[in-house]
């Protein structure tokens, strides 16, 4: 009797190993290095959401659908970094050299994105980041680094595409959080009016974290630009138009760089002093890629939070990497990054195809696009190919407006 | 100076941990527990010179990022600006952290009470400040992206081990000599010190900047090991001037193998809960940290020492504050 348990065992034992030779039916690991808790905590949540919500629609819809791992599913294994570039590292290290993860996705600030590329790159693992913005990530000559979203330097292309054909303006003033995204940003439009010759009234830093902006906000009253362009995370960016308007500046317009000004929860937190106001930013929900709207709606519809681009490239993302696997001829990494390489494919944050251009490699590239707050909603205004409605320009002054 | 018997036993001992040391790397070739035991090793360097300081001369410092990042700072910006190599590099920002320590403490020892806990917070948050804001010299916020150094993790294993063995060394050195009698007798009593002649400044700040050359070493390391620094990191309250003292505290304030026992928790079994409790690792390692404080309010080795078995004892048992009541 024991001798049959034996037996059965083997064969039992023997079946596996054939069955996980074979490549169908397999289960493929990604790595997902994400900031759980931390300061970074919140858009951590929101991106593995994202790419959970992809995650269950690619198993329903039976996972790999082609190629050589056809029938297999894709299973995240996600690890919380806590915020921490150290702890990103020891996650992406584990993943590598324990869990022997064939691809790694995912994380969200610029220094724990650096974190883990560097290591994904040092064991030639395809990395594929979809959030982190620092222009440098594509710039290191990394080969194994991919990344879906713009570089930090051109979150405000659409913007400008903008002022140059629609504000023409003369003088503009630049406010921004002093954090890497918003230093970056600053930087670069500053670098675009001198090229374009707009003069530059104010160029301005603050603390993360500052409430009371009247005194800077006084200084560019005094210079009255034509524009006044911001880079803020959601409180300032409600305060920063509160105070504009209890101040009575009146710039033809107030211009947002993407993050707080087209959060949802700005809108209502300015109280009426966010109306009219434009932001760049890397997506909407009323973009015309196809599936944007339907990946808003069902989104909300499964967490009841409104996704805002973040979560939407966690969700292309997801999206990349079924469709890599696909392709791919195997897991090796040679082969993962060739099939990377080769991605050519629509998803509702965009096209995503990844190319060589001024200093990135392996950087999608994509165009930015501006939103107004029209009646208390975004609405995608530039440029005019992806708009949902006209922009209202000029703005009224303050003083004028209903 | 308990168990003098043991000394067999404590060379033996001395003897494996130092085989055990230089041959992990090699046998463990996993570079994740690499990584861990260069984590380790990198906040036994950083808990041992905050304990030099706030434990042996009771002068407790609630803003030692302020050297971690001058550290970090110094050796990055000379190696992005001008080309220095990066480890000789690391010794610069150890002077660095020196010439930092020296002007603080000249003015800030003078004073009794809480004047240099909170004169170091308000160094770290001002240099935190600086760096973010000067942006032609440190690129502010964006921080500074440099290139790894080696491919292999043996040599940063390596120099993590040589600095966490300095650190230690000359903590032992320092208190086993006639200036650990005199930085004991400062925590205890400065007036009674003042009154037995010691100068009192001058030893505190001989600690110091002792302590401040070692926590900017570790800064200059961690910028080369991580290959990536930026303000908000390096300058970090919680993540390294709080971190630092609850290594120390953890361990066991005052004692030589405390910062130890404190980092090997630290980096451990934080490491441990968030691989293995997912969402739920704070809450755990924060009950943990409550209960080694709560029941071992001289931290574990101290607590040890004056509660323990005697082979258990650390050899500076006399040394840990509170041990005589035990």
């Amino acid at each position: 009797m024991k001798r049959m348990g034996w037996i059965s065992m083997l064969a039992i034992a023997l079946v596996c190993m054939a069955t996980s030779a074979s490549v169908a039916g397999e289960v493929i690991k990604v790595g997902l290095p994400l900031p759980l808790t931390g300061i970074h905590a919140k858009f951590g949540e929101a991106i593995r959401n994202a790419y959970l919500l992809g995650l269950e629609e690619i198993t329903a819809a039976g996972g790999v659908t082609k190629g050589a791992f056809k029938g297999s599913k894709i299973e995240l294994l996600i690890e919380d970094t806590t915020s921490k570039p150290e702890v990103a590292r020891s996650a992406v290290e584990k993943l590598i050299t324990r869990d022997k993860v064939p691809m790694i996705v995912g994380e969200y600030s610029s220094s724990n994105v650096f974190a883990v590329a560097a290591v994904a790159d040092k064991f030639q693992i395809p990395y594929l980041s979809q959030t982190g913005a620092a222009d440098n990530i594509t710039q290191q000559g990394w080969k194994w680094v991919f990344r879906v979203n713009q570089p930090a330097s051109e979150y405000a292309g659409g913007l400008q595409d903008f002022l140059l054909k629609v504000v023409k303006p003369k003088s503009m003033a630049i406010l921004f959080e002093n954090t890497l995204f918003g230093t970056s940003l600053s930087k670069a439009v500053q670098e675009w009016t001198k090229e374009v010759g707009i003069e530059v009234t104010n160029f301005e830093p603050y603390e993360a974290g500052a409430i009371d902006f009247k005194p800077m906000l006084l200084k560019v009253k005094a210079k009255n630009p034509d524009v006044m362009f911001m880079v803020s995370y959601l409180m300032d960016a409600m305060l920063l138009m509160r105070q504009s308007k209890e101040l009575d500046i009146n710039p033809k317009i107030f211009a947002g760089g993407a993050a707080g000004f087209t959060m949802p929860e700005f809108i209502e937190g300015a109280r009426g002093a966010a109306e009219l106001v434009y932001s760049a930013t890397l997506w909407a929900p009323d973009v015309k890629y196809k599936g944007a709207r339907e990946f808003y709606d069902k989104y909300y519809k499964k967490y009841g939070v409104h996704p805002e681009y973040h979560s939407t490239e966690g969700y292309a993302a997801a999206y990349v990497l079924k469709d890599v696997l696909e392709r791919t001829k195997s897991l090796k990494n040679e082969d993962l990054r060739e099939a990377l390489a080769a991605t050519d494919m629509l998803t509702p944050f965009g096209p995503v195809k990844f190319e060589a251009y001024k200093k990135f490699i392996n950087q999608n590239r994509l165009p930015t696009l501006v939103v107004q707050i029209q009646k208390g909603k975004l609405v995608t205004v530039w440029p005019k190919e992806f708009a949902a409605a006209d922009y209202v320009y000029p703005v009224p002054k303050w003083a004028e407006r209903k | 100076m308990a168990a003098r018997g043991g000394k067999g036993w404590r060379w033996g001992g001395a003897v494996l941990g130092v085989a055990v040391l230089l041959g992990f790397p090699i046998v463990v070739s996993d570079v994740y527990l690499q990584h861990l035991a260069i984590f380790f090793l990198l906040w036994v360097t950083l808990g041992t010179s905050w304990n030099l300081l706030g434990g042996y001369a009771g002068q407790i410092s609630f803003g030692h990022a302020a050297f971690f990042g001058m550290g970090a700072y110094t050796s990055s910006l000379l190696f992005a600006k001008l080309g220095f190599p990066p480890w000789p590099g690391m010794l610069l920002g150890g002077v660095a952290g020196i010439l930092l320590a020296l002007p603080m403490g000249h003015i800030c020892f003078r004073l009794r009470g809480p004047f240099f806990a909170l004169s170091m917070l308000a160094l770290s948050e001002f240099l935190r400040l600086v760096t973010l804001n000067w942006r032609d010299l440190t690129e502010g916020a964006v921080g500074i992206l440099l290139p790894p150094f080696f491919i292999s993790k043996l040599p940063y294993y390596y120099i993590a081990l040589a600095l966490a063995a300095a650190t230690m060394l000359a903590t032992w050195f320092l208190v086993d000599s006639k200036v650990g009698f005199y930085l004991l007798a400062i925590r205890e009593d400065q007036d009674a010190a003042e009154a037995l002649g010691i100068d009192t400044t001058w030893y505190k700040l001989v600690a110091l900047m002792v302590s401040a050359f070692f926590s900017a070493m570790a800064g200059s390391y961690y910028a080369n090991y991580m290959a990536y620094i930026d303000p908000p990191i390096v300058f970090s309250i919680v993540d390294i001037s709080i971190a630092m003292i609850l290594v120390a505290v953890l361990g066991g304030m005052g004692t030589l193998w405390g910062p130890v026992v404190g980092a090997l928790v630290i980096v451990t079994l934080s490491e441990a809960f968030r691989a293995y409790f997912a969402a739920a690792h704070l809450i755990v390692y924060g009950v943990l940290i409550i209960v080694v404080i709560v029941f071992m309010p001289e931290g574990i080795v101290g607590s040890l020492a004056a509660r323990g078995p005697r082979w258990l004892r650390p050899r500076v048992a006399t040394d840990a504050p509170g041990a005589s009541q035990g």
